[in-house]
C-alpha cells in the first residue's frame, strides 16, 4: 500500500485551473520527484498537499489517515512536513533557537506560559540532534539570517525534520545554490530517505536523476507522465515540453 | 415615516457619502500606492474647514473662501509630505500610525492657537441659505443640493483623471503593483507627491463644504477620519472605484440608520429600550457593515491588488 | 547560548536587571507613606493611575510587541472592564474583588469573541476591524442610559476590600494596585520567555513557517488576544475604582491610539517597553499641563522624533546590543 496518495486534486484561481485533477502517490522509503517547467503548478500543488492552500476538490491520505479537511498544522502532526522554495527560517534568531522552536511544536503544549523554555533539556537535546542530522552542530550560535544561503537551506530542512515526518515535502531545495552546495544537499537528501519518504520538487535535473526512484512531470497543472527515471527520460512528450528545453539551455 | 421623508434622508445620505468619498479618495490612493497609513488626513480636512469658514467670514465670497482653503491646505500638505510623510514610505504601518498621530496632536494645538479653542460658526452662503422646492411636498436646502452636485462633479472628474489620463494611468499602475511600476520606469515618488497633494485638496474641499452643515471644531478631523478609513477598507485599499461605492454605502447606511432605526425600533420595542438602542445601533451600523464585508471579503469589495 | 540572545530583551547588564524591579517596587511601596507626610496626595493618586495604565499597556505590548497583532481597539476592553464594575455596583454588588474578578472574566470573554472574528484578517485590516469592534462597544456604552449614557456613571461609594476596608483608603488601594501591576509585569516577563511567548514571537516573525512547523497559529493568537483583553479589562475595572467614575470616552478610538503610542514609544516587545512608555507619556503630559494649555504638540513632536530617531522605542535606546545588530 502506498504511504501517501493524493487523488484528483483541483485548484482554481478565478478562471485559471492551476491544479487540474492531479493524482500522485509516494511509496514508503521512496523519493518521488516532481518536475515541470516554470508555471506548471508545482508550488500550488505543494501548498495544496501541505494545506497552506485549500483545495477545490480531491483527497489526500497519508498512512491511512485522511488529511483532506485538516489544517496545515494538523497535517504536520500527522507526519506531513515541508520546506519552502524561498528559504523560510527565523532570520533574527540563532540556529539553536530556530531548532528549539521547531522541536517545541512537537513536544507538549505550546500554550504553557510559565517556566523558561530555555531550561528544558529534552528540547535542547532534540535541537542538537536535528543540528547533527543536517550538519549544523558547529554553528548553533550563529544568527540564521547572517548564514550563507546553502546553510540556511539546511536549516530549513532541519526545521521540517523536527516533526519526525513520514513524508517530507522538499520544495526546490537546490534553488539558488552553486554546484558545491547542491552536491551537499543531494547527499543530505540521500541520507534522509532512511527517515522519511520524500516528495521532491526540483529544477536541477542532475539532482533529480541522482535521487529519484520515480518521477512525475507536471505541465499546465496536469500530470503529463509518471514513471521511473528511464521511462521519463525516454518519454517523447516529456522530452518535448521539458527536457528539450533543458538541453537547449 | 412617509416617502418624502425617506427620499429626503436618502439625499442626505448621498451627500454625506459623497463628502466621505472626497476624503477617502486621497486616503486610499496614498495607502494603495505608497502603502502609507496617514492618520493626519483628517487634520487636512479640519484645516480646510477652518480656513474656509474664516475667509468666508472676512471676505464674503464663499467660492473664494473654498478656493483659498484648498490652496492653503495643499501648501500645508506639501510641507507635511516633504518633512514627514516622505520619510515614512519605507517604514511599517505602526511607525506611520505613530508619526501621523503625532501630526494630529500638533495640528490640533496649532488650530487652537490660531483660531481659539471654541468651535467656529461657518455660515451658509446667503444665496444658498433658502430651500429649493424639489417636489411639491419636499423643500430641500439649496446648499445641500450644491453639495451633492459638487461631490458628483468631483467624483466624475476623478474618475476621468484616474481612468482616462496619463497621470491616472501612472497612479493606477502604482496602486496595483508598485514594484512593477517602478521597474517600468514610473517615478512613483513623484506620482505620490502629486497624489498626496490631490488628496489634500479633496480633503480640504470636503472640509470647506461640510463646514456650514457640521461643527467646525478641534477634533473634527479625528471624528471624520474613522468613517473615511472604514470606507477605504470596505472598498478595498487602493481602489478609487471601491472608495466611491463604499462611501455611498457608508453614507446611506449611516444616515438611514440614524433616521429610520429609532422610529423603527419604537414601533416594535418598549419605548425605553428603543430610546436606548436606537442611537447605538445607528452609530454601530457602518462598523457592522465593515465587519460583515471583511468577513466575507477580507480584502474589501474591490481589491486593487491581484 | 540561546539565553544570551534572548537576554537582549532584558537590559544588557544582568545585575541591574535583577535588582532594579525590586528596588522600584520598594520605592513605589513607600510612596503612599512618604506622600502623606509631604502632602503629595495628588501625586500618589497620579502614580496609581499610571500603574493601572501600565497594566493595560503591558497587555497590549504582549499581543503587539511579542505577537505582532496591531490592535487599535484595546481601549474597548478597558471599557468593558470598567462597565462591568458599573453594572455590578448598579445591581448592588459592593465587593471590589467580585467586581474586579467579574470584569476580568467578562472582558476576556468579549475579547475571545472579537478575536475569533478579527484574527481571520491581517495587517491593516486587522487594525481596522479591531477598531470597528471598539467603536461598537463605544456606541453601546453611549446608548446605555441606565448607566448614564454619554454623561457617564458616578460610583459614589467605594468598593469593599474586606476586613472593613474599602478602596476609599487611598494608601491601601495604592498598594493593591501596585501588587497587581507588579504581578502582571512579572507574569508578562516570564511569559515572554516561556513556550507560549516564544511561539507567539515566532508567529510574529514568520506566521506561515509556524503553521508549517505544526503550530496551531490561530488558536495561539486567540489565546494571547483573549488574555490581553482580560488584563485590559482588569485595568479598566481598577480605573473605574480609581476615578469613581466611568464614561464612554474611556473607549474612544483616540484612547486606543494613545495606548498603542505609549507602547511603541517605550519599545515594542521589550520587557520594560510598556512601563517606560506609560511613565514617560503620562509624566510628560502632567508636567506640560502645569505650564501650558498647549500641551499636545510637544508630545506630538516627541512621537515624530521617536519614530525617526529611536525606531526601537525608548527601551531600545538603553539597549546597545540590539542597536548594533
Amino acid at each position: 500500500m502506498s504511504l501517501f496518495v493524493a487523488q484528483d486534486l483541483v485548484k482554481r484561481f478565478g478562471g485559471l485551473v492551476a491544479t487540474d485533477h492531479v493524482s500522485l502517490s509516494v511509496e514508503p522509503g521512496e523519493v518521488h520527484a516532481l518536475i515541470g517547467p516554470n508555471g506548471a503548478g508545482k508550488s500550488t500543488l505543494v501548498n495544496l498537499i501541505s494545506g497552506l492552500l485549500a483545495a477545490d476538490g480531491g483527497s489526500i491520505v497519508l498512512d491511512g489517515v485522511e488529511l483532506t479537511s485538516l489544517s496545515a498544522h494538523d497535517r504536520v502532526r500527522h507526519g506531513l512536513s515541508r520546506c519552502f522554495q524561498i528559504t523560510s527560517v527565523f532570520r533574527g534568531d540563532s540556529v539553536l533557537d530556530n531548532l528549539l522552536l521547531a522541536a517545541q511544536a512537537h513536544s507538549r503544549s505550546s500554550f504553557r506560559c510559565f517556566g523558561r523554555r530555555a531550561g528544558e533539556s529534552a528540547l535542547r537535546e532534540r535541537a542538537l540532534e536535528l543540528a547533527h542530522t543536517v550538519g549544523l552542530a558547529d554553528m548553533l550560535d550563529r544568527v540564521a539570517g547572517t548564514l550563507p544561503h546553502g546553510v540556511q537551506r539546511k536549516l530549513d530542512v532541519a526545521l521540517a525534520l523536527a516533526a519526525r515526518p513520514k513524508l517530507l515535502l522538499l520544495d526546490e531545495p537546490m534553488a539558488g545554490m552553486g554546484p558545491e552546495d547542491s552536491q551537499q544537499m543531494v547527499e543530505l537528501i540521500a541520507r534522509l530517505r532512511s527517515e522519511a519518504a520524500i516528495l521532491l520538487i526540483e529544477h536541477d535535473m542532475d539532482a533529480v536523476f541522482q535521487l529519484a526512484d520515480r518521477i512525475s512531470v507536471l505541465d499546465y497543472g496536469k500530470v503529463l507522465a509518471s514513471g521511473d527515471t528511464a521511462y521519463i527520460r525516454e518519454h517523447p512528450e516529456v522530452q518535448a515540453v521539458y527536457l528539450g528545453v533543458e538541453e537547449v539551455r | 415615516m412617509d416617502s418624502i421623508f425617506v427620499f429626503e434622508q436618502l439625499l442626505n445620505g448621498l451627500g454625506f457619502g459623497l463628502m466621505l468619498f472626497l476624503l477617502a479618495a486621497g486616503l486610499t490612493l496614498v495607502f494603495g500606492i505608497m502603502d502609507t497609513m496617514n492618520l493626519a488626513h483628517g487634520s487636512l480636512y479640519m484645516a480646510g474647514a477652518y480656513i474656509a469658514a474664516r475667509v468666508h467670514e472676512a471676505g464674503g465670497s464663499f467660492v473664494g473662501a473654498v478656493l483659498v482653503a484648498v490652496v492653503a491646505t495643499v501648501l500645508v500638505a506639501f510641507v507635511l509630505e516633504l518633512l514627514i510623510v516622505r520619510r515614512l514610505y519605507a517604514r511599517d504601518h505602526l511607525a506611520q500610525v505613530i508619526a501621523t498621530f503625532g501630526v494630529i496632536l500638533i495640528a490640533d494645538d496649532a488650530v487652537k492657537a490660531i483660531w481659539g479653542p471654541s468651535p467656529v460658526m461657518a455660515t451658509t452662503p446667503a444665496a444658498l441659505a433658502g430651500p429649493v422646492q424639489l417636489l411639491p411636498e419636499l423643500p430641500y436646502p439649496a446648499y445641500r443640493l450644491v453639495l451633492l452636485a459638487v461631490g458628483l462633479l468631483v467624483a466624475i472628474g476623478l474618475y476621468v483623471l484616474v481612468n482616462h489620463t496619463r497621470v491616472g494611468m501612472l497612479v493606477r499602475a502604482g496602486a496595483s503593483n508598485r514594484k512593477m511600476a517602478e521597474f517600468m520606469g514610473v517615478r512613483v515618488g513623484r506620482v505620490f507627491s502629486f497624489v498626496f497633494a490631490l488628496g489634500a485638496a479633496l480633503a480640504a474641499l470636503a472640509g470647506a463644504l461640510m463646514g456650514p452643515i457640521s461643527a467646525v471644531q478641534i477634533g473634527m478631523g479625528e471624528a471624520i477620519l474613522i468613517p473615511a478609513l472604514v470606507v477605504i477598507v470596505i472598498g478595498g485599499i487602493g481602489s478609487v472605484r471601491g472608495a466611491f461605492v463604499a462611501a455611498l454605502l457608508v453614507g446611506l447606511v449611516d444616515t438611514a440608520g440614524r433616521a429610520f432605526l429609532p422610529p423603527l425600533l419604537r414601533s416594535v420595542l418598549p419605548p425605553a429600550l428603543a430610546a436606548d438602542l436606537g442611537p447605538a445601533l445607528a452609530g454601530i451600523a457602518m462598523y457592522v457593515l465593515m465587519a460583515a464585508v471583511l468577513i466575507l471579503k477580507p480584502a474589501g469589495l474591490f481589491p486593487a491588488r491581484a | 547560548m540561546s539565553d544570551k540572545l534572548h537576554s537582549a530583551a532584558i537590559p544588557s547588564s544582568g545585575g541591574v536587571a535583577r535588582w532594579l524591579p525590586w528596588a522600584l517596587l520598594v520605592v513605589l511601596a513607600l510612596l503612599p507613606i512618604v506622600g502623606a507626610e509631604l502632602g503629595l496626595d495628588y501625586y500618589v493618586g497620579f502614580v496609581r493611575r499610571m500603574l493601572i495604565v501600565m497594566i493595560a499597556a503591558t497587555s497590549l505590548n504582549f499581543i503587539l510587541g511579542y505577537g505582532g497583532m496591531a490592535a487599535l481597539g484595546h481601549a474597548g476592553f478597558i471599557g468593558v472592564g470598567a462597565y462591568t464594575v458599573v453594572a455590578l455596583v448598579d445591581a448592588g454588588v459592593s465587593s471590589a474583588w467580585t467586581a474586579w474578578g467579574a470584569a476580568v472574566l467578562v472582558s476576556g470573554a468579549i475579547a475571545a469573541l472579537i478575536g475569533a472574528v478579527s484574527l481571520r484578517t491581517r495587517g491593516v485590516y486587522f487594525l481596522m476591524i479591531t477598531l470597528a469592534f471598539a467603536q461598537m462597544l463605544y456606541y453601546l456604552a453611549v446608548s446605555l442610559s441606565a448607566y448614564g449614557g454619554d454623561d457617564g456613571y458616578g460610583l459614589y461609594s467605594p468598593l469593599e476590600l474586606g476586613f472593613g476596608r474599602t478602596t476609599g483608603n487611598a494608601a491601601l488601594f495604592f498598594w493593591i494596585v501596585l501588587a497587581i501591576a507588579a504581578l502582571v509585569f512579572a507574569f508578562a516577563s516570564r511569559a515572554a520567555v516561556s513556550r507560549f511567548g516564544l511561539a507567539l514571537t515566532g508567529i510574529r516573525d514568520n506566521e506561515t513557517r509556524m503553521e508549517a512547523l505544526g503550530y496551531p497559529v490561530y488558536r495561539l493568537k486567540l489565546a494571547a488576544f483573549t488574555g490581553a483583553g482580560a488584563l485590559a479589562g482588569l485595568a479598566g475595572a481598577l480605573l473605574a475604582s480609581h476615578n469613581n467614575f466611568v464614561s464612554p470616552s474611556t473607549m474612544h478610538w483616540t484612547e486606543s491610539a494613545t495606548l498603542l503610542v505609549m507602547v511603541v514609544l517605550g519599545g515594542l516587545g521589550r520587557r520594560w517597553g510598556a512601563v517606560l512608555g506609560v511613565a514617560v507619556w503620562l509624566a510628560l503630559s502632567e508636567v506640560l499641563k502645569l505650564y501650558t494649555e498647549y500641551w499636545h504638540w510637544p508630545l506630538g513632536l516627541m512621537l515624530i522624533a521617536v519614530v525617526f530617531a529611536a525606531p526601537r522605542g525608548l527601551a531600545g535606546v538603553f539597549d546597545r546590543r540590539r542597536a548594533v545588530q
